[in-house]
């Protein structure tokens, strides 16, 4: 720091001091002035140059890996940059230089450096709409070769999560990290305390709600502030209220139009569902939202398994318990579908060093890795037996709503193109407010959705 | 004077007072607030947030800290150290230029640069990501400084003009009998005597350098280059904020700032009255 | 003077010359161009489109609501910021403070200039938090629950708490500097009206507040540019929401640029920005027979 300290001062410094050192001179007119600003900015340069490539100083036969994720909070940011060192440790060749932010910004940043020189060779990216973009452009590496050639190693991933990461013209572009899906979770002594059961259909549900709102309890809690919680709500509904090959037309961008009534239906049920929650959706944020249901304000959140980590460590004393979207009954959609997607790694096509990156991918994101991810960070990777060391009850119950998924339906915003699930989220965080009617609101979709056939041909 | 007059004098007097007074609550009530609640614990704040602590969370200074809130500050530092020398630099050698040749063109020079206020940083957000990326500098500190420099020297050679034309003209030509250049006259004349309007400069321009957001969140990629209003938006979590270590870290990020300013009141509003338009 | 070479003087002029006209004119008029042809930041092919951008960005559901937001914002900060704060100046001139609490006020106005506005953002969501913020937990203390609003969450309310949030950044820093304005008045010319019989508040308006336009009009520009390059104040506060009732052209331009893959549609909107900002400037130099500053 004093070094840095004393660095920085000179710089600060170096234009005047040029500046007067030359100016008792006399003669040299102007060219000091010049010279003052040149060093200012070179000093710039040279200064981020530094500090934002140590690749200069290891041009040598090591090859630097760029990795870039979006999981800069701990537990899971240490867990990384541990088992990197680790990898590095046991592959003197390989150094890896590794980037994060938070997943908003990550969204905007990725997709600046992704087309650049500057791309990172290996990088988080969610499957579905947000990483098929960057294939219509071919960024991403192919990873079907990869896996055809060590068949072992496709046989160790869970077939449910991988065809996730898969286009329909059959090309492998991402490993999953860590698995994830939506589930209602309750609070147990509050259903024993009001005798409540869970429930298994959508009627029980509002039942449900019904006697807990009457026992003088706000019975869910959620925060839609960023707009992209409630659009689970929405997913997971339009999942079982419009048919399968309905939605994926309507979801595929070239193909869309949400003109099916299903989707106005899952908007009014959703309408419903906000009368059972806390006050001023709109005006928090999920997590904290989720504080009025560790706290016990509230006895029911509609959260992810990756999750899980922040109930225990927000209130270790909750006595919790978990259950699958209601099923409405009589619905023209699919009740099995579980709501929710791998979110993995994906390797740039532009990198120098493809078989090193899938070399890294295999370790990191197979089941060894797998397993201590599992135990310290309570996020599961699409390893198989990643579970068999697990001792956690909750994690267990998680593992098993995943494993037992027979098929999975990915993010619902991670499903749409960008502009149609901008358009989506903003009408879903009006309807929320009440101040667009379901219908309208759907009007609207289609609009934009009509839109974006255009601009994505 | 009457009674009257008096009685009136002391009511406006109390009045002026109480709504003066009114104004510094609105503006340290909630900092109070939020002082108040970076000492809790998250449970504790969602709670209650008038409430006091049960127990006085220091920690979160010490956490908040230990997120990379020095490195932060290192790079705030050296991007506004470089950004603000040069934009002296530069500015004041144009105001120079345009107040002490009659430079052919001049008025047209000082219009155009003058025009360079009224454009605001979004319109060249977007050819300027691709440009830096083109000339590879995107991602590097310089990426920042530059744009930071252009944008700011229309309104710091304004203010810098203006007092410059206020400088007598005899202070320089005993010079010029002396022998002196122009650029002796610069360095030993002009910038000495103008240093109250420098400092008045310096500090809106780092204020200005010190919080920008836009230019940095796009241009900088590289969580080693991050200045502390990118630094800050990171403690903003996706499904997990801690807002007690949060609100821990504005506060600290917010006191250098401030503090400076309150050492430096005096000069900098002695600066600005050098400085400003003269009526 | 006249013995140096005519070439000398353009020297001290060129270096700052160069950098504005390459990192900020250059842009610009890129910016112009982009904004014909449909381009996303991480695909290299760009394709003329004519003024299809424009005629999206206006016919977009979401364009008089961002309209009508930056024309709020800038209203209301010149009403605010501009007029309380020059209001207040005069107040923190008056002769019935002493010279300690004037300053005292004035660097306490000032403060909130200081923090940066993603700190002003983020400290602003949890003020506005309908569950634990101060605003809501307030009016709970002193009984005045009804009044509880959603704040940030509330459509009609989003924006408004925005534009107070800068009121309360900003009013302080034009008050600074309209005081500084008036202490540049020479007491010379008050000194002249006293005599004339002129009571404090004709001093004010007829003396003092003339001789400072020069200062006052900089600060108006200053703010009505800043009302419509709004972006960071709504960017770490609702990004937009709730729906999209705080959407801003500035924020809409960065969505556009780096969310929706649509830099075509960001340089557009850059134009628009262009165009206002420009106008309103020449607008209120004109207006203020004061072109030749």
């Amino acid at each position: 720091m004093k070094k840095n300290l004393k660095r920085t001062l000179s710089l600060g410094l170096a234009a005047m001091m040029a500046l007067g050192v030359t100016a008792c001179g006399g003669s040299s007119t102007d060219s000091a002035a010049t010279t003052a600003e040149a060093a200012a900015t070179e000093a710039a340069k040279e200064e981020a140059k530094e500090s934002a490539a140590p690749a200069a100083e290891a041009s040598g036969d090591v090859k630097v890996i760029k990795l870039f994720h979006r999981f800069p909070d701990d537990p899971c940011n240490s867990f990384i940059e541990s088992k990197i060192a680790e990898y590095e440790a046991a592959h003197p060749d390989i150094k890896f230089e590794v980037t994060s932010a938070q997943n908003q910004p990550y969204k905007e940043k990725i997709k600046v450096v992704v087309g650049s020189d500057e791309c990172p060779d290996i990088f988080f990216s969610f499957c579905g709409e947000f990483s098929e973009r960057f294939i219509r452009e071919g960024l991403l590496l192919d990873l079907t070769p990869y896996l055809e050639a060590d068949k072992e190693w496709k046989d160790s991933l869970m077939e449910t999560q991988m065809t996730e990461y898969t286009t329909a013209d059959g090309m492998v572009y991402g490993i999953p990290f860590r698995l994830d899906a939506k589930e209602f979770f309750y609070n147990v002594d509050m259903f024993n305390e009001l005798g409540l059961e869970v429930p298994e259909t959508w009627d029980q549900f509002i039942e449900v709600l019904d006697k807990i709102q009457a026992a003088g309890i706000t019975p869910i809690a959620e925060g839609n502030q960023d707009k992209w919680p409630a659009c689970h709500y929405i997913g997971a509904l339009n999942e079982q209220l419009v048919a399968d090959d309905v939605r994926a037309k309507d979801y595929n961008a070239k193909t869309g139009e949400f003109t099916d009534p299903g989707y106005v239906e899952a908007l009014e049920k959703y309408q419903q569902l906000v009368s059972y929650m806390n006050m001023g959706v709109n005006g928090m944020t999920h997590d904290m939202a989720r504080l009025g249901f560790t706290q016990g304000q509230n006895a029911i959140l509609f959260a992810e398994l990756v999750e899980i980590t922040n109930l225990k460590q927000e209130n270790p004393d909750l006595n919790w318990g978990m259950f699958k979207f209601p099923v409405i009954e009589g619905a023209k959609g699919n009740p099995d579908l579980v709501s929710g997607a791998p979110e993995g790694f994906a390797v740039s096509s532009k990198t120098k060093y493809p078989d090193e990156c899938v070399e890294f991918l295999k370790w990191f994101l197979g089941s060894e890795v797998g397993a201590q991810q599992a135990e310290q960070v309570g996020w599961f990777n699409a390893s198989k037996g990643v579970d068999e060391g697990l001792t956690d009850p909750s994690l267990i119950s998680a593992y098993e709503v995943i494993a037992n998924a027979k098929k999975m339906d990915i993010w619902f915003d991670n499903a749409l193109y960008s502009t149609v699930c901008d358009e989506y989220l903003t009408q879903i965080s009006d309807v929320t407010n009440g101040d667009i009617s379901p219908a309208d609101a759907m009007a609207k979709i289609q609009k934009v959705a009509k839109e974006a056939q255009s601009l994505v041909q | 004077m009457t009674d009257n007059y008096t009685m009136k004098h002391m009511v406006l007097k109390v009045v002026l007072h109480v709504f003066l007074l009114f104004l510094v609550a609105v503006i340290l009530f909630p900092v109070c607030w939020l002082v108040l609640n970076s000492l809790k614990t998250n449970q504790e704040m969602f709670l209650n947030s008038l409430a006091l602590p049960k127990q006085w969370m220091f920690v979160n200074y010490a956490t908040a800290w230990g997120k990379g809130l020095l490195a932060y500050f290192k790079n705030s530092i050296i991007v506004s150290a470089i950004s603000i020398s040069c934009i002296l630099l530069l500015s004041s050698m144009l105001a120079y230029g345009l107040t002490r040749f009659n430079l052919p063109g001049g008025g047209f020079i000082f219009f155009l640069i003058l025009g360079g206020m009224a454009l605001s940083e979004q319109v060249a957000l977007v050819p300027l990501y691709k440009i830096l990326q083109a000339v590879k500098l995107y991602n590097t500190r310089a990426a920042l400084v530059l744009p930071y420099v252009a944008f700011r020297i229309p309104f710091t050679m304004f203010l810098m003009r203006s007092y410059f034309i206020s400088i007598p003209k005899e202070l320089e030509e005993a010079a010029i009998v002396d022998g002196c250049n122009s650029l002796q006259r610069f360095v030993k004349i002009i910038l000495p005597i103008s240093k109250p309007v420098l400092a008045s400069c310096a500090i809106v321009n780092l204020n200005h350098v010190w919080n920008e957001f836009l230019f940095a969140n796009v241009f900088l990629e590289n969580k080693k280059l991050m200045t502390i209003p990118l630094g800050l938006m990171t403690f903003q979590g996706d499904l997990k904020s801690d807002y007690v270590v949060m609100l821990a870290g504005i506060l600290i990020s917010s006191l250098p700032m401030v503090l400076l300013f309150l050492c430096m009141s005096k000069q900098f509003v002695r600066g600005l009255t050098a400085g400003a338009v003269k009526g | 003077m006249k013995k140096k070479t005519k070439l000398t003087p353009y020297l001290y002029v060129i270096p700052g010359l160069v950098m504005v006209l390459g990192f900020v004119y250059i842009p610009i008029i890129v910016n112009l161009v982009y904004s014909f042809f449909r381009l996303s930041s991480y695909s290299t092919s760009m394709k003329f489109v004519g003024l299809d951008n424009f005629r999206r960005l206006f016919t977009n559901d979401t364009f008089p609501i961002m309209m009508r937001n930056n024309i709020y914002y800038c209203v209301i900060s010149l009403i605010v910021q501009v007029g309380f704060g020059t209001f207040l100046a005069f107040l923190l001139e008056s002769k019935l403070l002493g010279n300690r609490f004037k300053s005292i006020c004035r660097n306490i106005y000032f403060i909130p200039a200081l923090v940066s506005l993603t700190a002003v953002g983020l400290m602003f969501n949890f003020i506005y938090n309908p569950q634990l913020g101060l605003l809501n937990t307030f009016l709970k203390h002193v009984g005045l629950a009804n009044l509880q609003q959603t704040w940030l969450g509330d459509k009609n309310l989003a924006i408004f708490c925005i534009i107070a949030m800068s009121q309360w950044q900003f009013t302080g820093y034009i008050t600074l500097l309209m005081v500084v304005a008036f202490q540049n008045v020479s007491t010379d010319y008050i000194e002249a009206a006293i005599i004339d019989g002129a009571g404090p508040v004709r001093r004010a308006l007829n003396i003092v507040l003339p001789l400072a336009k020069e200062q006052l009009l900089v600060c108006s520009i200053i703010t009505v540019i800043g009302a419509f390059k709004l972006f960071t104040e709504v960017y770490s506060t609702t990004v937009g929401g709730p729906g999209n009732s705080s959407q801003v052209l500035g924020l809409f331009l960065y969505q556009n640029a780096f969310l929706h893959d649509d830099m075509g549609m960001a340089a557009a909107t850059g134009v628009l920005i262009f165009i206002i900002t420009v106008t309103a400037s020449i607008f209120q130099l004109k207006i203020s027979h004061s072109g030749e500053v």
